[in-house]
């Protein structure tokens, strides 16, 4: 344990102002094969690295490993303890990188990547056959997503790592693979889509999905392309070895620097990689070289070769003895170690020492900080979570509890919060757990996300503490445990056969039972359906009886081939979807017959699925829906069927057609009133009309309406009496009809064809409604007495409307009328009519 | 302001603020700019007709542009002609739409048009979806993803689902789908304000959409502590379906409201009124808060008629009139003209220059207001002359013999005639359906020989429609007594109406004593009538209510003054105690009866949470929602307005799958619409 003071292994950069730090993380002699001869790419939060051999540079046979021909990945944590090793069997690797939960996403020529979890368990998906026919050359993996370069140089973007479908990015139009490239990722760029950087010739084409924007430099080519980590800038390095860092939309340079400059680089530089936002790590074999925004510089040597990975705060840098982190002395370790410090932090910090050691000093320091004492008590609490070392996180925690004291009020939340943070990273950053986090890294990922790392290294004891420690829910830590668990407990081989598979089961499931119970309620669901995965269909089901969820269960049953369970769970649980997603596996799956017998055994717990199929089957499969109600014998609805389809039919001949079959559904099932005669009477009076009147298709009424307006009075004698058409309908309709050609000697005859069924009220209301009132006066003759004089008015004819009242001597009503005449024309003539019946 | 216009029928400006509903709009709105955002570029919009209307009360179409809209089209089979790559499908998973989409897509291919589509489904990916495209073979040119859109508020105590076709779909398809969409919707509300701490509901489809919400959630660390507790803001959630009182949406509304939805037709809270009527007389009259935005790019149609949004966020006047029978409208015009003619004679009694100043300042509100009273002078003018048709009084005749049950005999032959009138096939059917419902079915002769004549005056293509009519689960239309093979399910679901009549005072008697109890009832809604829906939520939350008017009561006592309008102490709200004192007429009724009582994780077993729930004081303002599956009317809507005013403590939010009137239902289930549908959509 380091008790010098931190500042004491402080760089300065040669303008004298910023600090640089470089912490060793881990001491790692000789844990690590000589980096020059692999290809490496390294996690971000301190993740573990991925080596593969680099087959294109030459190696003595004997020092490493035995050589194979097949390609060996080996994954070490950042202690340099190994984690897994793997051979890959596909073709050439042409990239590996980290995704955001430590997954390792490895892409071959053929456009085929799978992403490995630490334990070597992965997923398997593809660019598609584009990809796979053109071969990819080259790609770029970032965090969530990856962007290939195909062998037709078309670049394909994958978003996410759930084998979505990959798009096709704007065509850059090149002519030969780009020089060097670079992906700034989406999230950091402010389209929110991914941007892909080629340098080409002397200039930069940038790409995303919508154009290829040629940048227009001329300095170029250019040999490295770095986007920052907060995707603002970007640093380039030409061919001449110039480093150039500019604004990622080219409009300002911010800095440029020649590493030729650099006396003690040898050889060609390894990587260009960013620390903090301001600075670049500029790496060769055995330095490495931090380029300040103002080309200052500070050299770190190194035994050998280095690989270097980029940190929110800082870089990571794996050499053959150590990993280090290199990075900016925060600003609140700064103020308060820096050599001469006057700030308040680093005397509050002083008053500490002071008063542990007993010295009045302490007192007359705190007092000539008084006000800004709080802000000082803060600034200490930070750069606690600073440090590596326990015992200055320790010392500076003090110094702030120490100076809380003289504070009336403080909050001790913050205080609270770093201790049990650092705790956990102390933990966490121990040699065998070897994930170097820092306490921004930490903030910045969420503790859900360490959990997780934790838990996917099978480290669930210590996951499970964490996360009682931190109070979060158990959930994560017990799932992943319960996998695991199934993953590793084969059933016995101290047993013979099904009985100790049995018994297995049992103790499993039991095991897992009361350790959920004991912890709460975890969805067994997910964990069934790994037992299934591993061919432990008896553990699964076991375990699917603890789940309370109906909806969790039905995509296992159905792999599981319960099919009748997983359909009733599917109705129970009210999601249609998910009785879409049984229907249409199972009728893609079952025979016809076998799959309408599940539906219809059902009765009427499965009567909801069978109704959502008829809906599914109506749009989309009219064939399946007539077998359906076919088999289950059920005539009113294949008739409906049948009419629903006449409906649509353009040809009068099928139509009659399919009208007939519905008509015989019916029939066989009952004696349900229904007319086919209708259409074909229709079509002969299309016939009749030598096609002129359009008939086919219309309801009874319409096909009255449409004989009598075109004169075919007699064929509408004849629908009515084929089909009862009841007197004041018929009546009705045929008014109707003739009001509106204005067929008014029509009306008239027809009116006196007979004595009305339907009086004559009807006719002067419908006339006078059409426009024509003059018309409508002889009717109103024929109507009810007491009516008349109300009509008469209707029709616009008040001085009939008088007469009618006098000859029926009702007084009160000519007076009421009296009251509502429009003019005084018809006042006058009212009150001449009032007069003479004096 | 004169003091005459403050009656009981204008809502008290109680300061107890209402669940605020347009954090729901906030999240659809922020969810569909989000999923827009998600494609980047300009892009093109594809747009089903049906969810236009919701979209409009949800988004503008200027925020639209805002994100990258460049075009908008409607999903229309057709080809597609897009002048961006990206093109944006917005529907909702229906097989109809996602077909189109296939041909569309496959036509571009065909053509050699590359474009990017996405596909964005609402309220979520339906496993359907891929499937099909799978089937036509484009599933890999689609990215697919949810634009999960769920209440919409339509006024400041309303939220809807806008499902037009949710009481089709559940009772005629047996899709159960808006069941757990509803569910879905609830529990968002839970996520924002808490678990409901009891829910109490009444038939088939709403004990299932209780069981589907009080379903134990999955407890993942991502579950937000709202679905912990109970809610402090919400003291009840009660789940009617719609099945359970039929008879109300196929009688005529006769609120203001619900006469325009009747007569002019209300969808997606907009309205289609001549051009004349909205815009003003004179430029320069501030009526910018009354005309509607400019319709959308490329969707604009020159038509005479122009939609309007009836809202009371910018129709001050709309809020007094709405839930107004209609009746007492023309008086209330009349009453707002004087005041407003007086208000503008404020201006010759303005001496000073100071007076005149403030005269000034209140310019601009009176010009609004004035707008909109020239507004709802002109719609109530186009309103009249349709209430005075023969046809509409007689409608209204019938419906109030059946509902006294009444010579029923005649009623049919009423019927009858209107048929042979040539009476709207949605109003003889709803006279039908309420015959058979208040009557416990047709005869069976004269049953037949109506269909018989339905079929033949309006065609056979209705013979689908009478047919699910009759069947289980709806029976809505039946013989009587029915035919000894139908199904046991139909037997089951014959409406007590006769008892219910009576045991929950449905129908106000015409004598004039009586009249004024038509006013201080929910039965104004439909001039004597009350809801049975309305009635059943006042067995929760009004026990009073339902056995007598709470006004008549107060009157009695003598505290109130002349107009009913218990006008300075309202009775405080009583606490949610389930269906207490009404188990047996509940059970009466058909469906199952529900009451369960949601604790938080730690309030222990229910028996203590009931206990818990009892004790609580009820001084602190609650909200009970009410939520109608299958759709709510606009009557409804007033009625739960009225008897939410005439407690303290309690303000009621309905919630609802769509706002429906009984032609709604019809159409819906024939799959014929009246009015084909306008292209000319709100948004």
């Amino acid at each position: 344990m380091s008790t010098e003071r931190p500042s004491s292994r402080w760089q300065v950069m040669p303008d004298g102002r910023t600090f640089y730090k470089r912490q060793q993380l881990y001491s790692i002699p000789g844990k690590l094969p000589n980096l020059s001869d692999y290809i490496v790419a390294g996690c971000r939060y301190g993740g573990p690295i991925a080596l593969m051999r680099d087959h294109t540079k030459l190696v003595a046979l004997g020092r490493t490993a035995p050589v194979t021909t097949k390609a060996q990945l080996q994954i070490y944590s950042p202690a340099g303890e190994g984690l897994l090793l793997f051979s890959w069997d596909q073709g050439k690797i042409i990239r590996f990188g980290w995704t955001a939960d430590e997954r390792l996403a490895i892409l071959n020529e053929e456009g085929t990547y799978r992403l490995y979890d630490l334990q070597g368990d992965y997923q398997q998906y593809s660019l598609g056959s584009e990809a796979g026919e053109m071969g990819v050359i080259d790609a770029r993996i970032h965090e969530n997503g990856l962007v290939a370069l195909t062998g037709s140089l078309t670049l394909l973007e994958v978003k996410g790592w759930e084998g979505t479908r990959p798009l096709t990015l704007a065509n850059p139009a090149l002519s030969q693979p780009p020089n060097s490239w670079a992906v700034i990722p989406p999230d950091l760029n402010i389209s929110r889509h991914v941007e892909v950087l080629l340098s080409v010739d002397s200039t930069i084409l940038s790409v995303d999905n919508l154009e290829s924007v040629d940048q227009r430099l001329s300095h170029g080519p250019f040999t490295h392309i770095a986007p920052s980590p907060n995707g603002k800038s970007l640093a380039l390095v030409t061919f001449a070895g110039t480093l150039l860092v500019v604004s990622s939309d080219f409009q300002r340079t911010l800095a440029e620097f020649k590493t030729g400059d650099v006396a003690a680089a040898q050889g060609s530089i390894r990587q260009v990689e960013w620390c903090g936002i301001d600075a670049i790590l500029v790496t060769w074999d055995n330095l490495v070289v931090v380029v300040g925004p103002f080309g200052d510089t500070l050299e770190y040597y190194y035994s050998g070769p280095t690989f270097a990975v980029t940190e929110p705060d800082g870089v990571r840098v794996v050499g053959p003895d150590t990993c280090d982190l290199i990075q900016k002395v925060p600003s609140s370790s700064a103020s308060i170690f820096r050599p001469g410090s006057t700030s308040a932090s680093a005397i509050l910090y002083d008053a500490w020492e002071s008063f542990s050691q007993r010295s009045p000093k302490a007192d007359e320091n705190i007092r000539s900080i008084r006000p800004e004492l709080a802000a000082a008590v803060d600034e200490c609490i930070e750069a606690a979570g600073q440090e590596w070392e326990p015992y200055w996180q320790r010392r500076l925690l003090n110094a702030a509890k120490f100076g809380r004291g003289f504070l009336d009020l403080h909050n001790p939340t913050d205080f609270i919060n770093m201790g049990q943070i650092l705790k956990v990273l102390n933990a966490v950053r121990y040699y065998e757990i070897g994930i170097p986090l820092t306490h921004l890294q930490y903030i910045y990922t969420s503790p859900a996300h360490l959990i997780t790392r934790l838990t996917a290294r099978n480290m669930h004891l210590i996951a499970l503490r964490i996360s009682t420690y931190l109070s979060l829910k158990p959930h994560a830590v017990l799932k992943h445990w319960a996998c695991a668990k199934i993953m590793r407990s084969r059933p016995s081989a101290t047993g013979v056969g099904m009985e100790a598979e049995l018994s297995g089961d049992d103790d499993v499931c039991k095991l897992i039972v009361e350790k959920f119970e004991q912890l709460g309620d975890v969805s067994y669901a997910e964990i069934a359906k790994r037992a299934w995965e591993v061919g432990r269909a008896g553990l699964a089901t076991k375990l699917l009886d603890h789940e309370p969820r109906a909806s969790d269960q039905v995509p296992l049953l159905l792999s599981m081939k319960e099919d009748r369970l997983a359909l009733v769970k599917a109705v129970d649980s009210g999601d249609t979807d998910l009785v879409y997603l049984v229907l249409l596996h199972l009728h893609k799956r079952l025979s016809l017959g076998a799959f309408f017998r599940l539906i219809e055994d059902g009765g009427s717990q499965l009567a909801p699925a069978s109704k959502l199929l008829q809906v599914y089957a109506r749009e989309q499969n009219r064939e399946m829906l007539r077998d359906f109600f076919y088999s289950e014998d059920r005539r009113v609805e294949s008739a409906v069927l049948s009419l629903d389809e006449a409906a649509s039919m353009a040809d009068p001949v099928a139509k009659i057609a399919a009208v007939r079959a519905a008509q015989k559904f019916f029939h066989e099932d009952k004696d349900r009133g229904f007319d086919a005669r209708l259409l074909a009477l229709q079509q002969q009076l299309e016939k009749e009309s030598d096609g002129k009147v359009v008939f086919f298709g219309l309801s009874v009424n319409e096909t009255i309406r449409a004989c009598t307006i075109n004169g075919m009075s007699k064929r509408a004698d004849k629908v009515r009496s084929d089909f009862k058409v009841p007197d004041k309908r018929f009546w009705y309709v045929t008014m109707q009809a003739l009001i509106s050609t204005s067929d008014f000697e029509g009306l008239d005859t027809f009116s006196k064809s007979k004595r009305s069924p339907i009086g004559y009220e009807p006719f002067v209301r419908h006339l006078v409604e059409a426009g024509h009132p003059k018309e409508a006066i002889p009717y109103v003759a024929r109507c009810d007495l007491p009516k008349r004089a109300d009509l008469y008015v209707e029709c616009g004819e008040w001085r009939l409307a008088g007469k009618e009242c006098k000859e029926r001597g009702d007084k009160a009503k000519l007076d009421a009328l009296r009251q509502r005449c429009p003019n005084s024309l018809i006042a006058r003539e009212l009150d001449q009519i009032l007069a003479s019946m004096k | 302001m004169t003091t005459s216009t403050t009656d009981e029928t204008v809502p008290p400006q109680d300061d107890e603020p209402l669940l605020d509903v347009n954090l729901l709009k906030e999240i659809g709105q922020k969810a569909l700019v989000d999923a827009l955002n998600s494609v980047n570029g300009a892009k093109t919009l594809v747009l089903d007709a049906s969810l236009a209307g919701p979209l409009s009360l949800v988004i503008e179409v200027s925020l639209l542009k805002h994100h990258g809209v460049d075009k908008m089209f409607w999903l229309e089979a057709g080809p597609l002609t897009s002048t961006t790559t990206n093109i944006v499908y917005l529907c909702r998973p229906i097989i109809k739409y996602v077909k189109i989409i296939a041909d569309q897509i496959k036509a571009h291919a065909r053509e050699g048009q590359k474009h990017t589509y996405t596909l964005l489904l609402v309220p979520r990916v339906s496993t359907l979806v891929p499937r099909i495209l799978e089937e036509e073979g484009v599933l890999g040119d689609v990215r697919i993803s949810a634009y999960n859109l769920q209440f919409i508020p339509v006024a400041e105590d309303v939220i809807s689902l806008e499902n037009e076709n949710a009481f089709k779909e559940i009772w005629v398809d047996g899709d159960e789908t808006v069941i757990y969409n509803s569910a879905q919707a609830l529990l968002t509300l839970e996520k924002l304000y808490g678990l409901f701490p009891r829910i109490v509901g009444k038939g088939d489809q709403a004990a299932r959409l209780a069981t589907l919400l009080t379903r134990p959630s999955a407890s993942d660390s991502s579950t937000p502590d709202t679905l912990q507790s109970e809610s402090e803001k919400m003291d009840s959630l009660i789940i009617l379906d719609r099945r359970v009182d039929m008879i109300t949406p196929l009688l005529t509304q006769l609120t203001y409201e619900g006469l325009i939805d009747e007569l002019i037709g209300i969808k997606n809270s907009h309205v289609e009124l001549p051009v004349s009527l909205l815009t003003p007389p004179a430029p320069g009259a501030a009526a910018a808060s009354t005309a509607p935005p400019a319709t959308g790019p490329s969707l604009k149609k020159v038509e005479a008629k122009k939609k309007h949004h009836l809202t009371t966020a910018t129709d001050p006047l709309f809020t007094e009139l709405r839930d107004l029978n209609f009746s007492s409208v023309g008086k209330r015009l009349n009453k707002v003209a004087h005041r407003l003619d007086d208000d503008y004679k404020g201006r010759h009694q303005a001496k000073t220059v100071a007076q005149l100043r403030d005269f000034v300042g209140k310019l601009g509100g009176l010009q609004s207001e004035h707008q909109s009273l020239r507004l709802h002078t002109g719609l109530s003018e186009l309103l009249v002359p349709l209430t005075r048709t023969d046809i509409f009084n007689k409608t209204l005749e019938i419906q109030q013999n059946l509902l006294a049950s009444y010579e029923i005999n005649s009623q049919i032959t009423a019927i009858e005639e209107l048929i042979a009138q040539g009476a709207d096939m949605q109003t003889v059917l709803r006279l039908l359906c309420l015959a058979s419902l208040t009557s416990g079915g047709v005869k069976p002769k004269a049953l037949e020989n109506l269909k018989r004549e339905v079929l033949q005056a309006y065609g056979y293509n209705f013979l689908p429609l009478l047919l699910s009519l009759a069947a289980p689960p709806l029976g809505i239309l039946l013989p009587n007594p029915l035919p000894s093979n139908s199904p046991p399910a139909l037997a089951a679901a014959k409406y007590p109406f006769t008892a219910l009549r009576k045991s929950l005072r449905l129908l106000i008697d015409d004598s004039p004593e009586a009249l004024e109890e038509v006013e201080n009832d929910i039965s104004y809604v439909y001039s004597g009538y009350s809801p049975i829906s309305v009635r059943l939520v006042q067995c929760v939350a009004q026990k009073g209510g339902v056995l007598s008017n709470p006004a008549e009561k107060e009157k009695s006592t003598g505290s109130t003054d002349g107009k009913g309008q218990p006008s300075s102490i309202k009775a405080q709200a009583h606490p949610i105690a389930g269906w207490r004192g009404f188990e047996d007429i509940l059970a009466t009724i058909p469906g199952q009866t529900v009451d369960i009582v949601q604790g938080g994780k730690g309030g222990g077993s229910a028996v203590t949470a009931a206990v818990t729930s009892l004790l609580r004081p009820m001084q602190k303002p609650t909200t009970t929602v009410v939520f109608f599956l299958g759709g709510c009317t606009y009557t409804e809507i007033a009625a739960l307005r009225w008897v939410g005013r005439q407690n303290r403590g309690r303000k009621f939010l309905v919630a609802t799958t769509g706002i429906i009137g009984g032609n709604d239902i019809f159409e819906s289930i024939s799959g014929i619409s009246k009015s084909a549908r306008s292209k000319d959509a709100a948004i």
